[in-house]
C-alpha cells in the first residue's frame, strides 16, 4: 500500500513535470511565430541586394575613369602656363590631403586583435575587456594623428575629416563600412615619431599589458594607403 | 494471488511506458520545431539587415551619380573653355573652393548645434569629487556628431581637420591642432539639427555621460553658426 503509494506519486511528479515541459515549449513556439515564406523573401532581397551593389560598383569604375580624364583636362588645360599649373598643383595637394588619392610612403603599420586565446570560461572578469572596441581603435587613431600621422586607414578604411568610428552590434563602421577583427591600422608620417605610439604608457601598451589584446606594431618603408571612396558632401555648410 | 498481482504490475507498467514514450515523442517533436522556428528567426533578423543593406547601397550609388555627374560636367567645361586662359583660371579656383571648403579651409556657416561644456573638476558631488574632462570625452562627441553627418566641427574656435588630434596638456589644459584650449568647452558643428542631436543626446548619449560625471552640458541650436576656418599649413611632406 504504501510502495503504491510512493511510485504513484512519483508519477504523478513527472506527468506535472512534462505537462510542464509542453505547455513552456508551445508557449515558446507561438511567441515565434511561424513564418514560411521568409525563405522567398530573403533569397529575393539577397538578389536585390547584389544587384543593388553591382550597379554600384559599375559605376564607381566609371566614375573613377572620370576622374582619371578630369585630371588629364586639368594638366591639358594648364600645361603651358605656370600661374594655371601651381593652381593645377594646388588641387592635386588638396585632393592628397583630403584623402581622395592614394598614397604611399614611410609609416608604421599597428595590428589590434582580439584576444582568442584566453578561453572565455576560464576568465572571471568582464570578457569585454580582450576585444577591441569602437573606442580603442578611436584613440589609438587620435595617438597616431598626435605623433604626426598624415595619412592613416584602418582596414582599408581612409580617415577623412568626417570619418566616424561607430559600434553596430557586434562589429565596428567606419566610414559607414563594416569591419571586424583583426584590424590593420596603417600609418604614414615620421617614422620615428609614429613609432612613439608603441611606448609604455601609451594606449596600445595599455591594450597589450592591461587587456591582453594582441598587438604588433611594425615600422614599413613602403605603405600604401588606399583612398577614401565615399562622396565628400556638402549642403549645410556653407563658405563664407 | 501473486501472479495476480504480477499481471496488474506489468499492465500498468506498460501503460505507463506508453504514455511516457508518448510524452517524449511530443516533447521531442516540439524541440525539433523549436529548432526550426529559431532559424527562421535568424533569417527574419538578416531580412531587416538585407534591406538595410540594399537601401544603403542605393543611397550610395545616389552619391556617387552625383558626383560622376558632376566630375563628366567639369570636365567638358574644361573642354569648351580652355580657350583662354582666364576661363581656365576661373575653374580652377572653383574647384579648388570646393576642395578647400572640405579641408577645412575656408570658414563657413550653415545649421547645426552648439555644444557647451564646463569642467567641474573638483566639485563636490553627494561624497565624490568630479572627475576632469578628458580628451576621450571630446573624441567621444566629435565622433559621435560626424557619425551624425555634421560636415564641419570646431571646438574652441580650432576647426577640426582630418588629422587634428585632441590630447591633454598637464592636468587641467587640453590640446587641439597644437593649440591650448580650457574649460568651457564650445563645440560647434554644422549639420542637420536633428540627427546631430539625437547623435548625443538622449539616456546614456555622451552628453547624458558627461552631466552624469558632473560637469554642465547645455545644447542649443542655431540657423546660422559659423565655424572658423583651420589657420594653418595642412601637412602631406611625408605621403607621395
Amino acid at each position: 500500500m504504501n510502495n503504491k503509494k510512493v511510485i504513484s506519486f512519483i508519477l504523478g511528479l513527472m506527468c506535472v513535470l512534462l505537462t510542464y515541459g509542453i505547455v513552456v515549449q508551445v508557449k515558446t513556439i507561438n511567441s515565434t511565430g511561424t513564418t514560411t515564406s521568409t525563405n522567398a523573401k530573403a533569397n529575393e532581397l539577397k538578389d536585390a541586394v547584389l544587384k543593388a551593389k553591382e550597379k554600384y560598383d559599375n559605376l564607381y569604375r566609371e566614375l573613377e575613369q572620370a576622374e582619371k580624364n578630369l585630371e588629364e583636362e586639368r594638366a591639358n588645360a594648364t600645361q603651358n602656363n605656370s600661374e594655371l599649373s601651381e593652381l593645377e598643383n594646388s588641387i592635386k595637394e588638396a585632393n592628397k590631403a583630403l584623402g581622395l588619392t592614394e598614397v604611399t610612403g614611410k609609416g608604421i603599420e599597428i595590428v589590434l586583435d582580439d584576444n582568442n586565446k584566453i578561453p572565455l570560461n576560464s576568465w572571471a572578469l568582464d570578457p569585454n575587456i580582450l576585444i577591441v572596441h569602437d573606442t580603442d581603435i578611436m584613440t589609438v587613431v587620435n595617438e597616431l594623428k598626435n605623433s604626426g600621422a598624415e595619412a592613416i586607414s584602418i582596414n582599408d578604411q581612409r580617415i577623412v575629416t568626417t570619418s566616424a568610428i561607430e559600434c553596430d552590434g557586434n562589429v565596428i563602421k567606419i566610414n559607414g563600412v563594416k569591419i571586424g577583427a583583426p584590424f590593420e591600422i596603417k600609418a604614414i608620417g615620421l617614422q620615428e615619431v609614429l613609432i612613439n605610439v608603441n611606448k609604455v604608457g601609451g594606449y596600445l601598451n595599455y591594450l597589450k599589458e592591461d587587456r591582453f589584446l594582441e598587438v604588433s606594431i611594425n615600422k614599413v618603408d613602403e605603405i600604401k594607403i588606399p583612398k577614401y571612396t565615399g562622396v565628400m558632401k556638402f549642403e549645410y555648410a556653407e563658405s563664407k | 494471488m501473486k501472479i495476480k498481482i504480477n499481471k496488474e504490475k506489468t499492465v500498468m507498467a506498460i501503460a505507463i511506458g506508453i504514455s511516457c514514450f508518448a510524452l517524449m515523442l511530443v516533447m521531442f517533436m516540439q524541440f525539433k520545431v523549436v529548432r526550426q522556428t529559431n532559424i527562421t528567426e535568424i533569417e527574419t533578423m538578416r531580412e531587416s539587415e538585407l534591406r538595410a543593406e540594399l537601401t544603403s547601397w542605393q543611397e550610395k550609388y545616389k552619391e556617387i551619380n552625383e558626383r560622376y555627374q558632376e566630375i563628366t560636367n567639369t570636365i567638358s567645361q574644361y573642354q569648351n573653355e580652355s580657350e583662354s586662359d582666364q576661363q581656365t583660371a576661373q575653374l580652377l579656383e572653383k574647384e579648388l573652393e570646393q576642395l578647400n571648403l572640405a579641408l577645412g579651409k575656408t570658414d563657413v556657416e550653415g545649421q547645426g548645434i552648439i555644444i557647451a561644456l564646463t569642467d567641474n573638476e573638483g566639485k563636490q558631488i553627494d561624497d565624490r569629487l568630479v572627475d576632469r574632462i578628458y580628451p576621450e570625452d571630446l573624441l567621444l562627441v566629435v565622433n559621435a556628431l560626424f557619425g551624425a553627418g555634421a560636415e564641419a566641427i570646431s571646438i574652441n574656435d580650432q576647426r577640426i581637420i582630418a588629422m587634428s588630434d585632441i590630447s591633454s596638456i598637464g592636468d587641467v589644459f587640453l590640446r587641439v591642432n597644437s593649440e591650448r584650449i580650457s574649460s568651457p568647452y564650445i563645440i560647434k558643428a554644422i549639420g542637420d539639427i536633428t540627427y546631430l542631436q539625437s547623435a548625443i543626446l538622449g539616456k546614456g548619449g555622451c552628453i547624458d555621460q558627461l552631466k552624469e560625471a558632473g560637469h554642465d552640458a547645455t545644447v542649443t541650436e542655431g540657423r546660422r553658426i559659423e565655424i572658423e576656418k583651420y589657420n594653418k599649413t595642412i601637412r602631406t611632406d611625408h605621403i607621395d
